[in-house]
């Protein structure tokens, strides 16, 4: 299928490989490998891979990407807007350094849905696909494949690398459903902003070098001595296993990826322009994961539920971290080429509610919010969709969560009117009746 | 059957080159007789309707001869033959069809009557035409959200309102009385105007004429005492088949009335295993070339009916083949008998190693000791098999392992219920393990429970599924093995379940009630008491009809006297002659110790997945009540079977068996075995938060104990609803856990006092005796000579090197297809 795309130079550099290595025995293997590979879908030049950062609770539209500063008082908040690099349109204070970058990325200021909880809100966002039952705030629910698992189920493991990543941990909703275990998000926790952080599973083991992986690899080609059935009618699992094996051996003896997944090898520089914490840290991590061909990467940040005092959280370190992260971030990837080949997406469940409370901060509030996408070829400097002049509701060029997750599929060369069929055997559709978000494909 | 037969002299080579039956290595071509079927076609004039011509051979198979045979005889102005096996009734009268072949001949006579004058009805006459062209298809008009205005019930379960729809939706547009033939309806699906289905019923077929004659009469939703259907028949309700051969299938509809009409061109068709036969969208079946058996299904408007296939071996061995394969109960009676048949020779028997092994990690989940597998291996007791079944089924472990796999059915997610009723629940479960608890008691306290849910484990359970929808999805499928789900919304598409199957089964647990502290997520911290109150109704979602309590397939529940209807379905389920219930654990078990169910998904039983071994499974079902549901007992016995103590290798002949057990499928251990097998291995234990220090994975009460390995080797996510599905693939996160996680190395490299590895490379053990050692440890067996040489070959006299070298073996093992499989 895709073996002549992967042309140039490529396959013959596998078959060599593959000569070598039927040379001790290993061929078969090689030869699912390569398959596997081929059968990789990639889009024209190189496939768009994607960081999603979620804010977990929901961030307010208001202080960030949709200020409303003819709005009254208890609606406008106290902060200031602050102008972009596009004439007329402006954020709040919170988010500057992002607005220095708007020329990198699109806001969409109008999408909205009716689900106020945030186990449902979550679930929307993250799969396209709301709850079919109202689940409790507090609730880690998924009834269907989310974004990452169905890039993952896509794509299928290349160069031995997991393809859907989470760090720290696992978004709400972000497992994979009925597409099997195998399509859970690798999760990388810990903190990249410490010392000692490392990657585990996809790097050697602390104090393991690579002459003893050698051995230690040797030694099982003399040991494993289970005798395998190559015949597919015997369905023997232990010859899947080992495509597995000769893949997590590839990855582990390829220096570009073990280079990749070593946060401390990035130049002090960029490190510090992402800023030196562990979520800034985590975005940086997550380009690298993306260069290292990651098709997905979820960095999953709580802490975005300001039911009071959301001036005083927004003032301090929790938005310079963001707005500091993720300007850096974009620029980064577009300096080094890579954002026409990354879609960036920052996002949380839903919007804030428009009254700020008693207690000085905003509620749930899914009838208006703004998603951040950049890359992948998504117009720099625009502003798609309004919300009302208070910011109640989503007024112009309104859009839901089906018609995000369509987009967001369409960018990754993935098909959103395509047919699913659960573990019970019900047809189900990957995105139910998604329009485009047009606005991103100019 | 009826039609007369002739016998035949000589073979036909007509037949022969038709029926493809030429080719090499058949046992025999020759047709003896032809046959007809139906009997006799009855019809009404305008109306068509199919027959088979089936020629029998001479060694008792049959095959489709429909298209070999010359037809004659008919009277065209009453029939006509239209098609392969179809007649088209012209007028009233009757007439005799001939189907002659090479001196061979039958008679099929052929009833008209006058054509109907009723008008046709919605339910009885329209809505097939809609299933059968698509419209009323989940991916058409039948979506949630209908499609372009129009929407219509999936499988047409609320017929009331599609007619509706039809009649009176878009304004009455979709329908034009005066000039029928101009109504949307029918210029949409011919394709006459723009339509995104595109053409889904031909101008003038019988659909169109239908479905014109419907609107032009008025409409009528259905005739005044309308027969209803009551049941589907396929011909040939069972045949055997050669590889290759071909056999359109014919469906008649029974009314109440005690009329038939041939539905064959507007029925649905499946088939369970595709890689034996396929199923024409017009019922015609291919056999491939793979022996076996399967059954293609018929459904029609709710009901279902079954052909059975057969394709028998074309290599047929000899019977010395199977003289001395040992008996050992009737498991290995019924198993060979159907290898027999089917022409399977099983794999070789284990060695002792294997089978210690297998049975610890299958019994109680872990791997046996090294002491326990050198003993074992030196045993000469030749029933030391036997012995060892015992040792495991009375092993303090059991309790946890089995505890564990049917959490996996009942496990709540703690941010939905709270932590204390899930760890109440799991505890409970534990103990019933322990207790050996039968499984008729085990189900009667999970059906009856009322109480509080930090008092009393089961009642947990209704505090997780708490409509009795929930609880009739959840308990069908766990103690009768039967996926109503489907049927909660519409008719099962391949089954014969109905809403009113559900909503029956659902009113028995109407009368539940619920006091206390509800749910709240994440936290749910608080406690609920559930108690059954008299007279609640529960009604149907579509018609809005009471429901009266009845078990699918079951009779009207006896409720004289009970003020718990939940009581009559346990007595009901208790029986035992109940159809589903001791096969269901039946079938549970066996799949834990085979690796697949007799009937797989094991809670899937219906007419479209049969079990792979009908007999076998009644067998296994009449062991569990004869042993009074002692589920230790049926261990026993498939353990002590010779079939389960088969090898993993195949043989010639049974390579491609993946559902007749001829060798023993070949596994990967799951996630909480793999993780105590780690740590067990390597005498250095993991900290589960969660858990009391030394605590196991098998003990974990919740999928939320934080575990990479857990994780990577496939437990159930606790965010799924339910989370009951164990992923048991291989995957890239398990290779790349086993070679490189850190928390493996540190157990490789503890220098804590009880850790294997420091054990062995502190003493003064040689490289072979230590290399012995890790071989016990990880495959309960010695190793060979040449593994021996291999493995030893990186040890020196320098300590460092030898303590290296010891922890890349146990890696090497660790890592390799005889550690990670159960096999």
């Amino acid at each position: 299928m895709g073996i002549h795309r992967n042309c140039d130079g490529r396959l013959r550099r596998d078959f060599l490989q593959l000569g070598l290595r039927g040379a001790l025995g290993l061929g078969m293997c090689d030869l699912l490998r390569l398959q596997a590979t081929a059968a990789a879908p990639q889009a024209a030049g190189r496939p768009v891979n994607c960081i999603m950062i979620w804010l977990d609770g929901g961030p307010s539209h208001f202080e960030t990407f949709d200020p409303k500063p003819e709005a009254p008082e208890d609606i406008r908040g106290v902060f200031k807007t602050v102008p972009t690099t596009v004439p007329g349109v402006h954020f709040s204070e919170p988010v500057t350094k992002l607005a220095g970058v708007f020329d990198k990325f699109t806001v969409v200021r109008s999408i909205c849905h009716k689900d106020p909880n945030h186990g449902g809100g979550n679930h929307y966002m993250m799969t396209g696909a709301p709850t079919p039952v109202p689940v409790g705030c507090g609730a880690f629910v998924t009834f269907h494949p989310s974004m990452g698992s169905m890039v993952s189920h896509t794509r299928g493991v290349q160069q031995g690398i997991p393809p859907y990543m989470a760090t720290p941990s696992n978004t709400r909703s972000g497992g994979p459903n009925f597409l099997g275990g195998e399509h859970a998000p690798f999760v990388i926790p810990g903190y990249p902003n410490s010392d000692g952080f490392r990657v585990s599973d996809v790097v050697l083991p602390q104090g393991i070098a690579e002459g003893r992986m050698k051995t230690r690899r040797e030694l099982r080609l003399a040991l494993d001595r289970m005798k395998r059935t190559a015949d597919r009618l015997a369905e023997d699992p232990a010859v899947e296993f080992d495509r597995f094996y000769e893949q997590g051996f590839d990855l582990v003896s390829s220096s570009a990826a073990q280079a990749a997944f070593d946060i401390h090898r990035e130049d002090a520089k960029v490190r510090e322009k992402y800023g030196r914490t562990d979520m800034g840290q985590r975005f940086l991590l997550a380009r690298r994961l993306v260069e290292a061909g990651v098709s997905w990467v979820t960095v999953n940040w709580g802490g975005w539920d300001h039911h009071g005092s959301l001036a005083d959280a927004y003032k301090g370190e929790q938005l310079k971290t963001l707005d500091q992260g993720v300007s850096a971030l974009i620029t980064d990837l577009s300096e080094r080429g890579l954002l026409d080949s990354t879609l960036v997406l920052l996002l949380g469940e839903f919007g804030r509610t428009p009254k700020i409370n008693p207690g000085g901060g905003r509620d749930h509030w899914p009838h208006a919010m703004s998603v951040l996408m950049a890359g992948a070829g998504i117009p720099g400097g625009q502003i798609v969709g309004a919300t009302d002049a208070r910011g109640y509701y989503a007024s112009e060029n309104v859009y839901r969560p089906e018609d995000f997750a369509a987009s967001v599929y369409t960018k990754m060369g993935i098909d959103p009117h395509q047919k699913l069929e659960t573990s019970a055997g019900r047809p189900v559709s990957l995105v139910n009746d998604g329009r485009l978000i047009r606005e991103l494909f100019v | 059957m009826d039609g007369r037969m002739r016998l035949l002299s000589r073979p036909i080579s007509l037949l022969t080159a038709v029926l493809g039956l030429g080719c090499g290595g058949v046992v025999s071509a020759e047709v003896a007789s032809l046959a007809a079927e139906p009997a006799v076609i009855r019809l009404e004039a305008g109306a068509q309707a199919s027959f088979l011509i089936t020629g029998r051979h001479a060694d008792g198979s049959e095959s489709d001869a429909t298209a070999a045979v010359q037809l004659t005889g008919a009277d065209p102005a009453i029939a006509v033959i239209e098609g392969e096996g179809v007649v088209r009734a012209k007028a009233p009268g009757r007439t005799v069809l001939v189907a002659e072949s090479a001196g061979q001949r039958v008679e099929l006579p052929i009833e008209v009557a006058a054509a109907p004058q009723q008008p046709p009805s919605f339910v009885r006459d329209v809505l097939p035409h809609l299933g059968k062209a698509g419209c009323s298809a989940a991916a058409c008009h039948a979506r949630a959200e209908g499609q372009n205005g129009f929407k219509l019930s999936v499988f047409s379960f609320d017929p009331k309102s599609d007619h509706h729809q039809i009649v009176h939706g878009a304004r009455g547009r979709r329908v034009f009385p005066s000039d029928p033939g101009e109504s949307l309806l029918l210029l949409k699906a011919a394709g006459m105007v723009p339509h995104e289905g595109g053409e889904r019923i031909a101008r003038d077929s019988d659909a169109w004429r239908l479905l014109t004659r419907w609107i032009a009469s008025g409409m009528e939703y259905a005739a005044k005492d309308e027969p209803v259907l009551d049941r589907l028949a396929v011909l040939p309700s069972e045949r055997r088949y050669r590889k290759g051969a071909s056999q359109r299938l014919v469906v008649h509809a029974h009314y109440s009335d005690g009329s038939v009409r041939d539905v064959t061109s507007l029925a649905g068709f499946y088939s369970s295993e595709k890689q034996i036969a396929t199923v024409s969208d017009n019922g015609r079946i291919s056999i491939d070339q793979v022996s076996g058996q399967a059954v293609v299904v018929a459904r029609y408007m709710g009901k279902v009916s079954g052909s059975q296939v057969v394709v028998p071996s074309d290599r047929v061995l000899p019977p010395e083949a199977y003289a001395g394969l040992p008996v050992r109960n009737f498991i290995d009676e019924l198993a060979y008998a159907r290898f027999r048949q089917i022409g399977l020779l099983p794999s070789a028997p284990c060695s002792d190693a294997e089978f210690l092994r297998r049975a610890s990690l299958d019994a109680i989940g872990i791997l046996p000791t090294a002491d326990e597998a050198k003993q074992f291996l030196a045993d000469v007791d030749p029933e030391k098999r036997r012995k060892a079944v015992e040792r495991l089924l009375a092993h303090p472990r059991y309790a946890d392992h089995w505890a564990a796999k049917f959490a996996d059915l009942f496990r709540p997610n703690p941010d939905r219920v709270g932590v204390k009723s899930v760890y109440l629940l799991d505890q409970w479960l534990r103990e019933s393990f322990r207790q050996n608890k039968p499984w008729d008691q085990l189900t009667r306290e999970i059906l009856l429970t009322q109480g509080n849910t930090h008092r009393h484990g089961p009642a947990v359970v209704y505090r997780d599924r708490r409509e009795p929808a929930e609880l009739t999805t959840m308990f069908s499928q766990l103690f009768l093995g039967v996926r109503l789900d489907c049927a909660k919304c519409h008719h099962h598409p391949n089954e014969k379940w109905s809403q009113e199957d559900f909503y029956r089964m659902a009113a028995f647990f109407a009368p539940l009630r619920q006091k206390g502290g509800g749910i709240s997520a994440p936290i749910s911290g608080g406690n609920e008491t559930f108690f059954v109150v008299a007279e609640a109704k529960l009604n149907h979602p579509v018609t809005g009809e009471v429901m009266l309590p009845q078990p699918p397939d079951g009779p009207r529940a006896e409720l004289e006297g009970r003020r718990d209807p939940r009581e009559a379905l346990v007595a009901w389920i208790l029986r035992e002659d109940n159809p589903f219930f001791a096969k269901a654990i039946a079938n549970r078990i066996w799949s834990h110790f085979f690796a697949r169910g007799i009937v797989d998904p094991v809670d899937d039983f219906r007419l479209s997945n049969p079990p792979s071994h009908p007999l076998l499974l009644d067998a296994l079902a009449a062991e569990v009540v004869r042993s009074k549901y002692d589920l230790k007992a049926l261990m026993r016995t498939i353990m002590n079977s010779h079939l389960y103590q088969l090898g993993s290798e195949p043989n010639e002949t049974n390579m491609g068996d993946s559902r007749n057990f001829s060798r023993y499928y070949r596994r990967r251990m799951g996630a909480e075995m793999m993780a105590d097998a780690v740590a067990d291995v390597t005498g250095v234990p993991t900290d589960y938060p969660g858990l009391p220090p030394g605590g196991r994975a098998a003990q974990a009460w919740t999928y939320k104990i934080e575990s990479r390995t857990m994780d990577a080797f496939g437990r159930p996510n606790s965010s799924s609803d339910c989370p009951c599905e164990r992923n048991m693939k291989p995957a890239i996160s398990q290779a790349l856990h086993l070679m490189n996680a850190d928390s493996l190395q540190a157990k490789l490299s503890s220098t804590a006092e009880q850790a294997t590895l420091q054990r062995l490379a502190s003493g003064s053990q040689t490289p072979a005796e230590v290399v012995t050692e890790l071989y016990f440890l990880c495959y309960g067996r010695p190793p060979a000579a040449e593994e021996l040489a291999a493995a030893t070959g990186g040890f020196g006299s320098d300590p460092a090197q030898r303590r290296q070298a010891i922890e890349d073996v146990c890696w090497a093992l660790i890592n390799s297809a005889e550690f990670v499989f159960n096999h």
